[in-house]
Parts: C-alpha cells; structure tokens; sequence
C-alpha cells in the first residue's frame, strides 16, 4: 500500500468502516509512513475533539411531555375527532409528503424496514398500495385530468382497457393513473381528488368474487363496486359513506 | 388499533427523542425552531408508525426529523438550502466564520469548536452530527441523509477538512497552544 491508497483510507480506519483485509493493511502501512501517522493522529484529534467540546442536545423536559401528550391525544381520537386529526395532520403535512418521499422509498427498497403484511386479503393489499404510492410520492404515473391521456396510457401497459372518466363536475375530478401489482396482477390505478383527500381507485377486470362492500382499514376507507366488467377498488380516508357512493358511481361507468 | 400505536411510539420513538432532537437542533441551530422540527416529526411518525415493522427506530425516527426540517427550512429559511453538491459548497461562507477574532475573544475554545461546527453548510453539518454525534455507520447516515455512501464519505471529508481550517479554530489556537490538530 503507498501513500496515496493509505490516505484515501485513513479518514475510513478512523470510522471503523474498514474490513479486516483494508485495516490490516493501513495498519501495516502507518507502521512504516510518517505522513500518515500525521494525518491518522490529526483525524483521531479533530474526532475526539468534536466528541469532547460539542455538545450533545438532550431533549427538554417539557418539549418530552407536549410530545406523549401528542401521542396520547391520537390514542384518544374517538372517530368524531379522527376527521380533525386528519384534517391537521393534512395541513402540518401539506408539501411535507413530497419531501418525505424520496428517502422514505430508499428506506423502504433499500432496508425492508419498513414491511406491510404480507396479506393476500386484496383491500389490505389496496391500502397499502395507498399508503405507498403516497408516502412515496408516487400516486401518478400520468398526470392528467383529461380521460383520454389517462386511458391510452394505462390501456398500452396493460392487457385491458379501463373505463376512465373525470368527475370534476360531480366533484371528484381526476387528477392521474398510475400502475399497480394487486393479488399479482398488475392493474390500473386511477387517482382522483375530493376536497383535500386523494382517491385511489383499482381498477381491474371483474373476478366474479364478492368482496365486502366497505371496510375500514389502518385508519383507511375500501370501498368495492363491481360494474362494466370491472372490480373496481377504492382507497381513501374520505368518509365511507363518501367513498362508497363514490365506487358505485364509477362502477356504473357512463360519463357525467 | 390507536391504542397500540400509542404504546408503539412509546416504545420505538421516545427512546430515540434526544437523538431527534440533537439532529434539529444542530440544524436548526436554535432551540425553539428545534422543538418545532421535533414536534411536526413525532406528529408524522405517529401518522406512519403502523407501518414500522422491525429494524432501526432510530434510522427511521431521523429520518423524518430530518424531512421535518427541510420542510420548515423551505418555509423558513429557504437560502439555506443548497441543492448542489459540487463545488458551489465550498464557496459557501456562514456569517457566523467571518469574524474569527471577536468569536473567539469572547469564547472559551470549547465553544469555538461548537460554533465552527454550526457554522458548517447544511450539508456537512448534517453528516457530521450523524456521523460524530450519533455515531452512525455511513451506510445508516446514507440512509437518513437519503445518499449514495460515496457522497456522505465524501461530505464528512470536507466537513472535517472545514472544522480543520476553519478560521475560528486558528485564531483560538494562535492564541492559546499554537500546535496543530
């Protein structure tokens, strides 16, 4: 090993990020070259030196307590006031999704930390296809309220062809699609608007199966409607009332 | 299903509460805008703490501390984001360096050594916290920074070549030991 190979390393031995081969052989290397004995004993310095004299910020007292009163006050949240947390954490959060995004899809590719259940339950599959796409960031692939943008693209990725349409004047205008894998298959993914909340509609051909017409899941709405061939799945934390008449309008497929 | 969630914070996010808000508050580089930045990141982990099955709380926990100050860093102080990555850093100049001399008459050198620290650009300054505060591996730093591993090496190089030369550091030690690091 020369100097200019033992250098790139140093800061590396310091951190304790070498394998056994590398640190074995800067070792041998700062046995003999006093350059680099400098620069090794420069960098434990300036580490000790930071560990030492900067100081380590303990969260206060009371900045703890406001944050187990936090947690308290969502564990409390009786459904009347589920709507007002969710309302807030929209307005906390506004852009804040789209920030969050990109790190949160390296952690979750990269470290697995984050696992859904492995559940062959199609809704718990729908929501967390939701809950991805969203914390991802990823809820459109193609962006676009107008059906006949959406509708080509999905259908030229995929071996059916879903009915699209925009809501707007109903008041549930489309604002994307996107790809999905659910129970398997891939399926097209509408996405539409309600107010501030995003719906998520699965759409694919219908299986003759009966799922359950409504359910509630990890805080999120499902709601099923099969019509015009198609099953048709959707995922949102509007009301279910909402979100159930809203499926059942889309499964009838005529334009509004 | 709130209830359990309430006992899952408990137990995954409050442990790792100072490291949160040791994070915020070398990057917000003040206590009040850090308890903002640690209060808008448990609201957000307690939004997506269902879906944390196993693996590093901590990791996680930063994770969302850190998007919880870039998010109030853009509505707050959105010159101090600097996207770039190349060299348009080393051109960065805190006002906080410029007056080496006065910093360090009315500091003991302990505190210099902190201030040249939060003088570092965001960029280094946020590696370097993980990385010697944390004490993090640089593949957990990569992970919460959101970065290839060659680019938190190479942060942490350049935020340790800053605190090296850093002018703050000099003046103290002209005046006091005059030896290098």
């Amino acid at each position: 090993m020369n100097c200019n190979e033992a250098a790139a390393l140093v800061a590396r031995y310091v951190d304790g990020e070498l394998d056994d081969l590398q640190r074995r052989a800067v070792e041998q290397h700062l046995r003999t070259c006093a350059n680099c004995v400098a620069e090794h004993q420069a960098a434990l310095a300036l580490r000790d030196r930071v560990r030492a004299d900067v100081p380590y910020y303990e969260a206060p007292p009371a900045l703890r307590e406001r944050v187990r009163a936090l947690a308290a006050e969502s564990a409390a949240t009786a459904p009347g006031r589920a709507q007002s947390w969710r309302e807030r954490w929209r307005w906390l959060a506004g852009g804040a999704l789209a920030g969050c995004a990109a790190t949160i899809v390296a952690w979750t590719v990269g470290t697995a930390v984050v696992a859904w259940h492995t559940n062959d339950d199609v809704a718990a599959e729908a929501v967390a296809m939701h809950v991805r796409a969203t914390l991802n960031n990823h809820l459109i692939q193609v962006a676009s309220s107008d059906q006949h943008t959406v509708k080509p693209w999905l259908s030229a990725r995929l071996d059916y062809s879903p009915p699209v349409h925009d809501y707007a004047t109903e008041g549930f205008p489309l604002i994307g699609g996107r790809l999905d894998m659910l129970g398997k298959q891939r399926v097209a993914t509408l996405v539409y608007q309600h107010r501030l909340h995003t719906i998520d509609v699965f759409v694919q051909p219908a299986t003759g199966g009966a799922p359950p017409a409504l359910r509630t899941l990890r805080g999120f709405n499902v709601a099923h409607a099969t019509g015009a061939g198609m099953d048709w799945t959707a995922v949102s934390d509007v009301s279910p009332d909402v979100l159930k008449v809203f499926v059942e309008r889309i499964a009838r497929d005529d334009a509004p | 299903m709130t209830l359990a969630r309430h006992a899952q914070f408990e137990a995954v996010v409050m442990p790792h509460l100072d490291a949160g808000y040791n994070l915020a508050r070398w990057l917000t580089r003040n206590p009040s805008d850090a308890d903002d930045v640690v209060q808008d990141a448990c609201v957000r982990a307690l939004k997506y703490i269902g879906a944390l099955r196993d693996g590093d709380a901590r990791a996680w926990f930063l994770t969302i501390v850190r998007h919880a100050f870039y998010d109030w860093c853009k509505r707050n102080r959105p010159a101090e984001i600097v996207r770039d990555d190349g060299t348009a850093l080393d051109l960065a100049v805190d006002p906080l360096a410029v007056d080496p001399e006065q910093a360090a008459a009315r500091t003991s050198e302990r505190q210099v050594l902190a201030d040249a620290v939060a003088a570092l650009p965001l960029p280094y300054r946020e590696v370097l916290v993980l990385r010697e505060l944390e004490e993090m591996s640089y593949k957990e730093i990569a992970r919460v920074a959101d970065l290839p591993v060659g680019t938190v090496m190479s942060r942490l190089a350049r935020a340790r070549g800053l605190l090296q030369r850093s002018p703050l550091l000099h003046a103290i030690r002209g005046r006091t030991s005059g030896g290098d690091l």
